[in-house]
């Protein structure tokens, strides 16, 4: 899962960004409201953090900017105030769910989930297939009811083929949505990992399309 | 000499019962100080006219006393012995029993070698002769008797008889007190029936006062709305008057606190945030040990931007709250306070240099007030240059006449920001320092207190932050 935080405190954005990647998110962090409305109209992300009180441009402004241009990107935005009228005007601006500081790494992440879950039509939180079960908040796999240690860009990579069974995922649109944007992608990244939940899951479970990329077959 | 003496006595007499009946009730000084001075002037009055009546009264019956005497002097005595007295006494036996007024008045005849011929048969009996100061009235005492009578003495017509006519001078008082006490009792019954008035009087003319009172006690503390003024007498309402404009101010200064109190509410937020996630973070970094080494490095950056905040919130709430009355006012000694300053911050910051020029003889923009506040807007200033400004940036401080001027070279600030850099919590986008967002406003406002303007401008030589006395931009 992709991220876009846009967030101005230093340590509030490098802690959602370290924290959220350890749990198996990718996230691309801006502390500037410009550069981050700019980020979202260029790259395909699953969810946005947005804190509203940022310094030169409102929030609420990049927010319904982001609606009048179609976008449908599911926003979780964080307030420092904890008035009523605020919230209610970022949902009403667009936003799927708020924050109030000071919030603690988990809701986001729980937030964020649901956000996802939502935003893909799965309303159950345990996805299954065939002898794989993944829950996508404790991002755990189990195969056959045992359970099964992934690497973080791994369990991102399953996550996201299960969201989009049956359809052709492409090797750029996996990297797209494993790799931020300040890290260097190895031209066979995705190969390696989708070698590795072969070898964990079993030698059927992806399935490789000759020359377009990588799916999920009932 | 004495006399002199008495005056300053009787007012410190009276500034110590006044100084003691100050804890009364006003009701009850009032009635003291009415009993009092109606009692001094009403006793005054009392003995003026007992004096007036006297004079009257005497001229009355000196007049009775004197056509008295003419009439005897008028009659014809030469056939009167001493033994004849006899005859008037029956006379006079016979009206004992009238229920005349007993005026007290007696005479008697003398033959002119001073025997007694006749008399009244009462008082006249007692009198004295007496061969001189004929036709004046004198006070004399007679025989028989203490008290002193007024008499009169006239030859008789045929001047061989000494007619003299006398009325106890007691009697005369008596009629005097007689009519003063009259003419007073009404006063008396007056005075206390003014008394009375006055108790209820002042009780219910104090009822606005009580009134104010209760409504005043039966406030909550936080209602400060204005006391309606229009309802109350006119004694009353300077001081509901007062009252408001206290509670206008007060209601001001709750507000100020308020907003104060939820600004750094919410400030604290995102510091305490940060401290929780880096928290989360070091929790769940496992056997990630560069993880959790980064996240403690954060956390203290955090724990240390939180406690910056606070030290900034106070020095902020203290300099809000005194309202500028700072005790320990002194010569200031800018130089050495930008000096001590600079070698402070030349030891933490490698990248930057930093300098001081202090003009010969330059006035700076206040030469006195309270040292720990001057440099506290120094540091703040010095220290926003420092974090605010590109590497190998140069920053200057500079004394200049009626001036204080921060230079950050290679710096320019967007307009835009400039007017806000003042405003509380505010900080610029992008920063990638951490600060309270408050350094500024209490420079801003440690500058009100010494009446200078801070200006902030882009320059050729770079951003500048200039302390000024505010009058000489006149």
């Amino acid at each position: 899962m992709r991220v876009l935080l846009i967030e101005d405190d230093s340590l509030i954005g490098d802690g959602i960004k370290v924290g959220l990647s350890k749990l198996g998110f990718t996230v691309d962090w801006f502390d500037d409201g410009a550069d981050g409305k700019e980020a979202l109209l260029q790259t395909p992300y699953d969810a946005v953090i947005l804190d509203l009180g940022l310094p030169t441009i409102e929030g609420l402004d990049i927010l319904k900017a982001w609606r009048n241009a179609g976008l449908d990107t599911p926003v979780l935005i964080l307030t420092a105030r904890g008035d009523v009228d605020e919230r209610i005007k970022g949902l009403n601006s667009g936003a799927d769910d708020y924050l109030g500081k000071p919030f603690a790494l988990k809701e986001v992440q729980a937030r964020l989930n649901a956000l996802i879950r939502r935003r893909n039509g799965v309303t159950k939180p345990l996805i299954h297939f065939k002898n794989i079960t993944f829950a996508p908040d404790t991002k755990t796999v189990t195969l056959d009811g045992e359970k099964v240690t992934l690497a973080p860009r791994e369990v991102a990579l399953l996550e996201l083929l299960l969201l989009n069974k049956n359809k052709v995922l492409s090797k750029e649109t996996i990297e797209n949505k494993l790799y931020s944007w300040d890290e260097d992608v190895a031209s066979n990244a995705v190969e390696v990992h989708v070698h590795h939940l072969r070898k964990k899951l079993g030698k059927d479970i992806v399935k490789t399309i000759n020359k377009i990329g990588y799916t999920l077959e009932d | 000499m004495h006399k002199f003496k008495v005056i300053p006595r009787l007012s410190a007499l009276l500034n110590r019962i006044n100084a003691k009946i100050l804890k009364f009730s006003l009701c009850f000084r009032l009635m003291f100080f009415f009993a009092l001075v109606s009692s001094i002037v009403w006793g005054i009055a009392g003995y003026i006219s007992y004096k007036e009546t006297r004079e009257s009264i005497d001229e009355f019956f000196d007049t009775y006393q004197l056509v008295l005497a003419r009439q005897l002097a008028a009659a014809d005595w030469s056939a009167v012995s001493p033994n004849t007295q006899h005859i008037t006494d029956k006379l006079i036996k016979n009206v004992e029993n009238a229920d005349e007024e007993d005026e007290a008045i007696g005479f008697a005849v003398f033959s002119p070698d001073g025997k007694m011929i006749f008399h009244d048969n009462e008082n006249g009996e007692h009198f004295r002769f007496a061969p001189q100061s004929f036709g004046t009235f004198n006070n004399e005492l007679i025989n028989d008797d203490d008290d002193k009578w007024r008499l009169l003495r006239l030859y008789s017509a045929d001047g061989k008889y000494i007619i003299t006519v006398g009325q106890e001078l007691e009697y005369r008082e008596d009629v005097a007190m007689d009519i003063v006490e009259e003419f007073l009792a009404p006063w008396i019954i007056g005075f206390f029936v003014l008394l009375l008035a006055i108790a209820g009087l002042t009780y219910s003319e104090f009822r606005p006062l009580k009134k104010l009172a209760l409504a005043i006690n039966n406030r909550s503390a936080d209602d400060l709305s204005p006391i309606d003024i229009q309802k109350s007498p006119i004694e009353v309402k300077p001081l509901i008057s007062a009252m408001n404009h206290m509670f206008q101010k007060i209601a001001t200064l709750l507000q100020r606190e308020r907003s104060f109190i939820s600004d750094s509410a919410h400030e604290l937020r995102t510091p305490l945030t940060a401290l929780k996630i880096q928290l989360e973070i070091v929790q769940m970094a496992d056997d990630d040990a560069q993880m959790r080494q980064q996240a403690l490095l954060k956390l203290q950056k955090g724990i240390e931007r939180a406690e910056r905040l606070v030290e900034q919130l106070l020095a902020l709430s203290r300099l809000e709250a005194d309202n500028g009355h700072y005790d320990n006012v002194e010569p200031l000694n800018w130089k050495e306070i930008c000096e001590h300053l600079i070698d402070e911050y030349r030891l933490m910051v490698k990248n930057k240099t930093i300098s001081l020029i202090a003009e010969d003889g330059a006035q700076p923009p206040f030469t006195t007030g309270n040292h720990i506040l001057t440099a506290l807007l120094i540091r703040n200033l010095l220290d926003n240059a420092v974090k605010y400004s590109p590497n190998n940036a140069h920053i200057t401080l500079k004394i200049s006449d009626g001036e204080f001027t921060v230079i950050n070279s290679d710096t320019v600030v967007d307009e835009a920001i400039l007017q806000r850099l003042t405003e509380r919590f505010y900080r610029p986008a992008g920063q990638k320092e951490t600060g309270s967002g408050l350094g500024l406003a209490i420079a801003q406002r440690i500058v009100e207190l010494y009446h200078c303007q801070l200006i902030f401008e882009n320059s050729t030589e770079g951003f500048r932050v200039i302390v000024k006395a505010k009058s000489s931009t006149l």
